[in-house]
């Protein structure tokens, strides 16, 4: 009895066991299904300083051939091990940073994905110990409070000069590599652009939007855009604000991207998020009932920017700064343009599609991103009134 | 013959006098360990400024998100012990066609990240989601909402009961049913020998897994937050998010948290009661359905469809509407999938092996400290992952610089994670066998680690693998600490689809996710089916 039970054991096990590592094979195999490789066009050339271009090569907006800038053809080689701490997910990085890491074939990157937060926290936490050489970062916000803990490094001249004053640290720690401007997304089957105010205070009193707009005030660049507000016209008047929009009926979504898919559903009509959360929606879909819609000279129309920095840390730190560099060239620049619709920040590289250039947004000018990593008290602000 | 025995005839194995001393050095080390990332977590805690603390936790936002999610855990553990303990019941002790099936289709929602479930929910059931399409040509304009409490506890019901019923599934299988045999005999309905018999010897079983329901429902980030819901962990991503004086503040608002495991765990030290040990552990006794047989079929169907079924569609969804539009950084590949089963195996293994010791004392000796082991076991699963996660960056940094960013490191988070969910389905396990077996062994010559191998490990091996089952599915699901902890370039399923999720691209999401389930559910078919030793 025992032997026959136990032969149907070993019996079943090994069914089980068989059938069990054919099926995760099989399963492994079909995922091959799944790949959707995209071929990188073009090598760089050695000569002349053409630059490639990093991904598919086709945008839904617009096709289009050579760009300005920098190529990395003509700029210093990098070999060695570099360990990149990135805030930018890896759909998007990965990409550039796989570009980069054939082109030069002495080099190996390992870079670390997470949100920005737990990556600047991470750091802080690991201290000298740390085995990160460069922080690349969605906003300039975890990038000055990394600067405020004293771990990062200031960046050779001839990179910083790359990009325009405004878009880059004044000590030189960080420099902003791609820009996001804060926008309206509005729905346009129920308004005209003409109908969305260009002053930013003016949205708690418009009656037309009650119950019909929509926000994500856990979201790191909205925290971003009421610091800003907090600098530019003081906690009480953006206390007024967010006080005056609770009680216009304003909904609240765990991020931006959905607040613009739920503008383009008609959800809601209005909300307030970075720009090319409505481009990812339009190109995503059919001809959405979707527009941007933008203020003028006042936090709602800040210009903020994702940036990178070296830090302390850095084993190799000529190495971290070159690679920083490499996030200047025009490939990177405008493959920034071309898959996530962001601005360019060298200013020879154009933005994609319909979007108004930046000489055409006013953004406030006396605006200094590096006060945007006083997060804790625009969280206490936003507490107080009953946001968060 | 199968006794139940009675408190005083084994009173000689209820020692209060003497631990053994290796299960107890065992103990005590393990406890040490898993203790270390909380006292980091107090030191660091204890560093903001007294004022600053007070000011948040005396402010009544704050406590009102407290009670938020007090209500929210209490109706989650509630709902799962529902659901989860007649389920156990209707697996293992019916003639339920297809068990084995359900058994694994049951317990699978366990592997679906929070998130991602919460995420499906709202995109079905949310206005403007695809019941609320489907519905319109019929004419329904809006559907109930699905947001706040009763959508949170929906969600986080659906996807923590399994815990409930990997527990009392595994109690009731070590369980000796010629006492409900006797009980028959003796006139009894099948209602009142559950209630005087089988209940009272699965109480244990499943107070441990409500605990885990309970305080993984406390501790969970994801959910409340898609569901909209003000929860507690909602003031601590908040916090944790900010920089400056966030991290400090994130941490100290955690140990609030520990402060409420600790109040819930001596709840459930009550609510366990008296425990009763067992006999041989025979489970011969199946209960007939009769004309029930195939109806009974709609609970599991139901709870599968529900759990299961909404998310699986709304993914498949996505994909079919073309979601695969990144470049190759979205490419699926083979290694994740042998990436996240092989460290979900060794977290398996090594929790296991570390839980050992701790359910072996706590079961089988009436000692403070051994109650004193097993409660601190729970401590690390309290902790939101994201601070854990943390607390094990600086002891890596700070003191085990090689093996930081390794994957010894995160197996360890791993164990300090999930330990109490080993330890807990162990030691009901370890209650069930009459410590007069292994006496008996002794007795005929064997050493007590002989009689420990042949005697107790064969009829502990349900909770065994029950705990192991726990482990594996919770860990192929973690995401926060792997987050922290993995090595530069270790990549798993759960990543994948986090980073999918995370940039927009759900339809990205769906084929990790689908693949997810499939080796789930493959592995605890392969870890049930090690479950069946048949003790004659």
């Amino acid at each position: 009895m025992d032997d026959d039970s136990a032969s149907r054991r070993r019996t079943r096990r090994r069914f089980l066991g068989t059938g069990a590592s054919l099926g995760i094979a099989a399963l492994a195999g079909c995922t091959d299904a799944f790949d959707s490789g995209e071929e990188t066009t073009e090598s760089p050339d050695g000569d002349g300083g053409t630059s490639a271009q990093i991904g598919s090569g086709r945008s839904p907006f617009s096709d289009r051939e050579n760009v300005g800038g920098t190529p990395m053809s003509e700029m210093p080689p990098m070999s060695g091990e570099l360990t990149v701490y990135s805030g930018r997910g890896e759909p998007l990085v990965g990409t550039l940073i796989d570009y980069i890491e054939e082109l030069y074939p002495d080099l190996t990157i390992r870079p670390r994905y997470d949100s920005a937060a737990n990556l600047v926290n991470q750091i802080i936490t690991e201290g000298q110990n740390s085995p990160a050489d460069a922080f690349y970062s969605v906003n300039a916000g975890s990038l000055g409070a990394l600067k405020d803990e004293g771990r990062t490094e200031a960046l050779p001249d001839e990179v910083l000069s790359m990009v325009p004053e405004a878009f880059r640290d004044p000590d030189g720690t960080w420099i902003g590599t791609s820009g996001r401007a804060r926008a309206i997304p509005y729905n346009t089957d129920e308004w005209s652009e003409s109908d969305i105010p260009t002053d930013i205070s003016a949205f708690p009193d418009q009656e037309q939007f009650r119950d019909d707009v929509g926000w994500a005030p856990t979201y790191s660049s909205f925290q971003a855009f009421v610091t800003a507000m907090r600098v530019l016209q003081g906690d009480e008047a953006t206390r007024e604000w967010l006080q005056g929009m609770l009680d216009l009926g304003v909904k609240e979504y765990s991020d931006e991207f959905l607040v613009a898919q739920a503008v383009a559903d008609g959800e809601i009509s209005v909300g307030f998020g970075n720009h090319y959360y409505t481009l990812r929606v339009q190109a995503g879909r059919d001809d959405p009932p979707i527009d941007l819609a933008f203020t003028e000279n006042d936090a709602g129309a800040m210009f903020n920017v994702a940036g990178a920095a070296v830090l302390d840390t850095a084993g190799d730190a000529d190495l971290a700064a070159n690679f920083v560099r490499h996030l200047l060239s025009s490939e990177a620049q405008d493959y920034f343009a071309r898959e996530t619709f962001e601005y360019p920040l060298v200013p020879d590289v154009d933005p994609i599609g319909s979007l108004p250039s930046i000489d055409e947004l006013n953004p406030p000018e006396e605006l200094d991103l590096t006060q945007l990593s006083d997060l804790e008290g625009t969280i206490e602000l936003m507490r107080e009134v009953g946001v968060l | 013959m199968a006794t139940a025995s009675t408190p005083d005839a084994d009173a000689g194995s209820q020692d209060r006098d003497e631990l053994p001393l290796a299960p107890t050095v065992a103990s005590a080390a393990v406890a040490a360990a898993v203790l270390l990332p909380v006292l980091w977590l107090i030191r660091t805690g204890f560093d903001v400024s007294p004022t600053s603390a007070a000011e948040l936790l005396s402010r009544p936002e704050t406590l009102r998100v407290f009670l938020n999610s007090a209500a929210m855990v209490a109706a989650v553990t509630g709902a799962s012990i529902l659901i989860g303990v007649p389920l156990a019941y209707l697996t293992v002790r019916t003639d339920l066609p297809f068990a084995r099936f359900w058994t694994v289709v049951i317990a699978l929602p366990l592997v679906i990240p929070s998130y991602v479930g919460a995420f499906a929910f709202v995109s079905a059931f949310g206005p403007n989601g695809a019941l609320q399409r489907i519905l319109a040509p019929v004419g329904v304009e809006s559907l109930p909402t699905i947001y706040g409490l009763p959508g949170a506890v929906l969600v986080l019901t659906l996807y923590t009961y399994p815990y409930v019923y990997i527990t009392t599934r595994a109690a009731l299988k070590s369980f000796d049913t010629t006492l409900v045999e006797a009980a028959r005999t003796l006139e009894h309905s099948r209602w009142e020998a559950f209630k005087r018999i089988t209940w009272p010897q699965v109480r244990p079983a499943v107070a441990a897994g409500s605990l885990l329901v309970a305080l993984y429902a406390l501790a969970d980030f994801g959910t409340p937050a898609i569901m909209r819901f003000d929860a507690f962990t909602r003031v601590i991503f908040v916090e944790f998010n900010s920089f400056g004086d966030g991290r400090q503040m994130a941490i100290l608002l955690s140990l609030q948290l520990v402060a409420v495991t600790l109040v819930i765990l001596t709840l459930e030290s009550r609510i366990r009661g008296a425990e009763v040990q067992a006999g041989a552990g025979r489970s011969t006794d199946v209960v007939e359905l009769g004309l029930l047989r195939w109806p009974a079929l709609l609970a599991p169907a139901l709870l599968a469809g529900v759990s299961l079924v909404v998310p699986l569609g709304i993914l498949l969804g996505w994909l079919a509407a073309g979601g695969s539009t990144v470049g190759q950084s979205l490419a699926l590949e083979p290694e994740y999938v042998v990436n996240s089963v092989g460290v979900s195996a060794a977290a398996a293994l090594a929790t296991i092996l570390a839980g050992l010791p701790i359910a072996y004392l706590a079961a089988r000796h009436d000692h403070p400290l051994a109650s004193a082991f097993e409660r601190v076991s729970y401590v690390g699963y309290a902790v939101p992952g994201v601070v854990l996660g943390l607390a094990l960056v600086f002891l890596g940094t700070s003191y085990a610089t090689p093996i930081y960013q390794t994957l010894y490191l995160l197996v360890f988070a791993y164990v300090v994670r999930f330990l109490p969910q080993a330890v807990g389905s162990m030691r009901t396990s370890f209650l069930r066998v009459n410590p007069a077996l292994p006496e008996a062994a002794r007795t005929l010559g064997r050493t007590s680690i002989g009689a420990f191998r042949h005697v107790t490990l064969p009829l502990v091996a349900p909770g065994l693998f029950g705990g192991a089952a726990l482990v594996f599915l919770t860990t192929m699901k973690e995401l926060e600490v792997t987050l922290m902890l993995r090595p530069s370039g270790f990549k798993t399923l759960v990543l994948h689809i986090w980073t999918a999720y995370e940039s927009g691209y759900f339809g990205d999401a769906a084929a990790p996710a689908l693949i997810l389930l499939g080796v789930s559910g493959l592995s605890m078919l392969v870890i049930l089916s090690q479950e069946g030793y048949n003790v004659k």
